[in-house]
């Protein structure tokens, strides 16, 4: 990313010539082997999805052109828009409560507390658990307390949007929580106790010194986070697959009011009709874009604040 | 840190050498020159039955035959994914219009096929726009209202007593009101999440649509680009007497996880709405044919004494114009043999019903030979206009929501959102895949 | 900053704080609930998932080991799919490993045009939907005949190879180049220098790495669904709890989570056997990203 600053602050990125050349010899070895099957797994598949999402497309072999009319009809679907900001609240919502609470738990366990090691162990457990199988936990779960109220998960929007959140807090808070303990453990103690004898209370302290101090972490954090929120689609698919549906009385058409944007594209994808596959591609490179610049703007926001060391 | 590295390699080279076993045993021979076939069936819950039918006409002729199930919901796109493949499946399920008009290039032309002559019946074709014989059904079901005759017996009535929207809604209030009593309800739980709800967004609209193409049986020759409604006043009627007519409170019914079959099964109502495919589980749970038999959805329309069930089907089977030509002789040869082979033919009918084929195997299901006994007595059959429905996924869902508002607060205002779910719905989800 | 994280130490001479042991202890016990309450359910018969899924199995409700049977026998054999998807994911994540390490290390030393671009497509691939390329990818793998469980990792190689080069570069970035300079002084090819010297150094990244691999790759559903040849009976695990789900929105929840219970089992042995490594791993992994 930063480069200059890179340059001037470690000796790795200043290159020697003493290593380069030999290595750039066995560059066949090293590179070609991840270049093409990245070629193979991402870059071509890439492109050609790409290209298809100007395309009216039955199947990847058969397809005719047909510029940006995908995209204008992106623009007459509701429900993608819908999906997106609700996509974006949903994702922020949950950047900052995951990385609150991992913050808060890192550094609660960071004190010295008796049993760290045993919660650190279990809070990370829940990470190791995959997509599709913890929403139908969760799903399970929720619906076994809904029932007692004779409802259930599908029933609020409420309902879809917190149970999403607590099921990615219960996922995610462990593996962040041990970046932040890593941050953590590497502010320098002098610092501490410097901030101390001058008299700086606890919540200075806090903000000003350690804060500062895992902004590399926080950097790291906040990016996963972002992405995996903005990405979700396993989880959403099994928890609640968008439901509710809000009827239009107009049209008689639904608007799922907890359909994220993968799976709006994916159902896309799903639906009959001669021009949905080359919608859904379409959409699917709308999002991509929206992914990136996002990702790439808090990277690069959150970097500028970081400490160099 | 070097016990997890030492655990990764172990667990590789164990994987390794496994995958040098698994490499030489996987010569499967040239079944180049004679053709092989590769089914994309749709249906989880009929896999175990076709692997062993697969099995079957391997051991008989040595052709390959190969089942893929697409796991639930995902059919069309894994029909997208395998279609592009080396090898893409040669027998695929193409189950309505809108299936023929997205696959339809891919269908080959079953017209004056061995296997289309062997069907008894042309209801079960499918042709694309240019009359090309894109598919045909392998088998067929019917539903309607499924009835426990020996409770309703207890109850002091007897088939006869039933022949109209009329008779039925009296004597299914009768027994509601005096449940306490008998012991059983009228109708079993009509729950409306995703297990259940096809039975009223699926089923039980087709007695509107069937009604309204018996009025305009033109406009109805293809999916219609818009509908009427004209008869949803009997859809409500039949749907609020079921409901109703129950013991389950309605405002619960969008919740969901109820157990209709077993309800019915226990002896817990006389009236049950599903379909012909019902009758192994109720016969497993101990249900016998001669109490069971199934009738018309009554609904209020006239002339109804003479209806009879809804027959059609969804699972029509089409031929990939685009797989080699010795793979489409084989598939062509492999349905043949299913539907005239008496023990694949028998072993096909215990899964799917009945198969409208000259030569299959009989069926011994009593709902079917309900079905054959309202038509042969002259009785009129409701086909499956059901299968028009446009974008069926999202137009359902849209009726389940709405009807959700509806058994939350059954107003008429409520009302007019389902309609709107029906009528508008299928409009704007028209046009979402036409357009 | 290249050296693992400190064991946590209390602070000299401050009262331990009891409160907030016994706060997460109750936290805790809630954290574990879910996956105590999979084991309870796989154990209950279907209809009482839903009903009673807080309270123990009674003797109405015991279905015993039912669940189980029918879990592993529906879809095809599950010791099939539990095989495959060992298979897939520890070839997978080997293979990451030393492909994506080497590559990494490669980009940060020699650091050209091209080893940018790659090092940039890399980035931008770990934002990617995987919907935006699953039918092309597909395509790609069955042309290449990259459609069985011993060629998938290729492709896992090549969708997956973002997150590891981008964490990869980031840590050997802060190796100090000294050592590898006193290295080629003492006459090591750069085959050596990488193996004997810079792949020990990775080791914190490489946990780090494996775990995120690993645990994509064991519970990825979508991918391997669409890519392996399923002609030949390929399944893996997730795939296979899929096939529990029936065409008309019925789900077997007893025996969903008998097979869910299944599935987790050898990852929560793992974990525990390799657990002080994994959270190290990840903890100094992470940091330098």
């Amino acid at each position: 990313m930063k480069k200059k600053k890179k340059k001037a602050h470690s000796s790795a990125a200043v290159n020697s010539k003493l290593l380069r050349r030999p290595i750039r010899r066995f560059g066949w070895l090293f590179l070609l082997p991840m270049a093409i099957s990245f070629l193979i797994g991402f870059i071509w598949p890439f492109l050609q999805g790409l290209f298809l999402s100007f395309c009216k497309f039955r199947t990847t072999k058969k397809w005719t052109f047909v510029g940006i009319d995908n995209y204008l009809r992106i623009l007459d679907d509701e429900q993608f828009l819908y999906s997106f900001i609700y996509t974006a609240i949903w994702t922020i919502v949950s950047v900052v409560l995951i990385n609150v609470i991992a913050f808060a738990v890192a550094y609660a366990l960071t004190q010295g507390i008796k049993g760290t090691n045993f919660f650190r162990t279990v809070f990370f457990m829940p990470n190791l658990i995959g997509g599709i199988v913890l929403g139908y936990i969760w799903s399970m779960i929720f619906d076994g307390i809904l029932s007692y109220y004779n409802t259930n998960i599908l029933e609020k929007t409420e309902f879809g949007f917190w149970g999403l959140i607590i099921l990615m807090c219960w996922q995610q808070v462990g593996y962040m929580m041990i970046i932040y303990v890593a941050g953590l453990q590497a502010v320098p103690e002098d610092m501490i106790e410097a901030a101390k004898i001058d008299g700086a209370s606890g919540w200075k302290t806090l903000t000003r010194i350690t804060i500062p101090n895992v902004m590399p972490s926080i950097t790291i954090c906040t990016f996963l986070s972002l992405t995996n929120g903005f990405k979700l689609y396993d989880q959403n698919l099994a928890l609640t697959e968008g439901l509710p549906g809000v009827l239009d009385k107009a049209t008689g058409l639904n608007t799922y009011t907890t359909e994220m944007i993968a799976l709006n594209i994916s159902k896309t994808f799903g639906q009959s009709g001669a021009f949905s596959k080359g919608e859904a591609q379409a959409k699917a490179v709308i999002f991509f874009i929206l992914v990136a610049t996002i990702g790439l703007l808090q990277l690069t926001s959150t970097r500028k604040k970081e400490v160099q060391q | 840190m070097k016990k997890f590295f030492a655990l990764l390699l172990v667990l590789v080279l164990a994987v390794s050498l496994a995958a040098c076993g698994g490499e030489t045993g996987k010569d499967d021979g040239d079944d180049a020159k004679t053709g092989s076939v590769y089914w994309l069936n749709f249906k989880p819950e009929s896999d175990a039955a076709l692997q062993e039918i697969a099995k079957m006409y391997t051991d008989e002729t040595g052709v390959k035959v190969t089942v893929v199930t697409a796991a639930s919901g995902t059919y069309n796109d894994t029909l997208t994914a395998e279609m592009d493949k080396a090898t893409p499946p040669t027998l695929f399920v193409v189950g309505n219009d809108a299936a023929v008009k997205d696959w339809g290039e891919f269908c080959y032309d079953l017209t004056d096929t061995e296997i289309a002559k062997e069907l008894n019946t042309d209801a079960y074709q499918l042709f694309d726009a240019d009359g090309k014989l894109c598919s045909i059904g392998y088998c067929y079901e019917c539903y309607g209202i499924i009835v426990n005759k020996a409770l309703l017996d207890q109850a002091g009535y007897s088939m006869d007593d039933i022949t109209n929207f009329e008779t039925l809604k009296a004597v299914a209030e009768d027994i509601h009101a005096r449940a306490n009593d008998l012991g059983f309800d009228a109708f079993t739980s009509s729950g409306m999440d995703d297990s259940s709800s096809w039975r009223f967004t699926g089923h039980l609209a087709n007695l509107e649509y069937y009604y309204e193409s018996v009025d305009a049986p033109d406009a109805w020759k293809t999916c219609p680009a818009e509908i009427k409604g004209t008869y949803m006043d009997n859809y409500k009627a039949l749907y609020d007497l079921m409901v109703v007519n129950s013991a389950t409170d309605r405002a619960q019914l969008a919740a969901g996880g109820f157990d209709a079959n077993a309800e019915f099964a226990e002896g817990k109502a006389v009236f049950y709405a599903n379909g012909n495919w019902e009758w192994s589980s109720l016969n497993e749970k101990g249900l016998k044919a001669e109490d069971l038999t199934m009738i018309p959805y009554y609904c209020g329309v006239e002339g109804e004494e003479k209806a009879g069930l809804n027959c059609g089907t969804e699972n029509y089977w089409a031929v990939n114009a685009e797989a080699k030509e010795e793979d489409i002789e084989a598939t062509l040869a492999f349905m043949k043999w299913l539907v005239t082979d008496a023990e694949a033919s028998a072993k096909a009918v215990e899964t799917f019903g009945v198969m409208p084929y000259k030569n299959a195997a009989e069926s011994s299901n009593p709902f079917l030979a309900q079905a054959n006994a309202y038509a042969s007595a002259g009785n009129y059959t409701m086909p499956w206009v059901t299968n028009f429905q446009p974008n069926v996924n999202e137009y359902r869902k849209g009726i389940v929501s709405a009807m959700n508002a509806y058994n939350a607060d059954p107003t008429d205002a409520n009302w007019d959102a389902v309609e709107s779910a029906f009528v508008a719905g299928w409009a704007s989800n028209y046009a979402a895949v036409n357009g | 900053m290249a050296k693992t994280v400190k064991k946590v130490k209390a602070p000299k001479g401050k009262p331990k704080k009891l409160w907030l042991t016994i706060l997460f202890g109750l936290v805790s016990v809630f954290y574990m609930a879910p996956i105590f309450l999979v084991a309870l359910n796989s154990f209950k018969k279907n209809t009482f998932v839903k009903t009673q899924t807080f309270a123990l199995p009674n003797a109405e409700s015991w279905a015993g080991f039912e669940n189980f049977k029918t879990g592993m026998t529906l879809g095809g054999t599950f010791w099939k799919s539990v095989f495959y998807s060992l298979v897939i994911t520890v070839l997978s994540t080997f293979l990451i490993i030393i492909v994506t390490s080497m590559a990494a290390w490669y980009i940060s030393r020699v650091n050209s045009f091209f080893c940018k671009f790659i090092y940039f497509a890399c980035v931008f691939s770990m934002v990617i939907p995987f919907q935006m390329v699953q039918f092309t990818l597909a395509r790609t793998a069955d042309t290449l005949k990259l459609n069985t469980p011993w060629t998938i990792p290729i492709i896992y190689l090549g969708f997956g190879a973002g997150l590891a080069v981008f964490m990869f570069t980031g840590f050997v970035k802060s190796i100090p180049l000294e050592i590898e300079e006193a290295a080629a002084i003492d006459g090591c090819g750069p085959l050596r220098t990488y193996f004997k010297v810079v792949f020990p150094m990775l080791m914190p990244t490489v946990i780090s790495v494996s775990i995120l691999e690993l645990m994509w790759v064991w519970n990825d559903y979508l991918l391997p669904y669409l890519v392996l040849d399923r002609t030949k009976g390929y399944m893996t695990i997730p795939i296979h709890i899929q096939y529990l789900k029936g065409s008309y929105g019925t789900v077997d929840l007893g025996a969903t989570m008998a097979l869910i219970f299944m599935s987790i089992i050898p990852i929560i042995i793992f974990y525990l056997t390799c657990q002080k490594h994994i959270i190290k791993g990840v903890a100094a992994g992470a940091v330098k990203g």
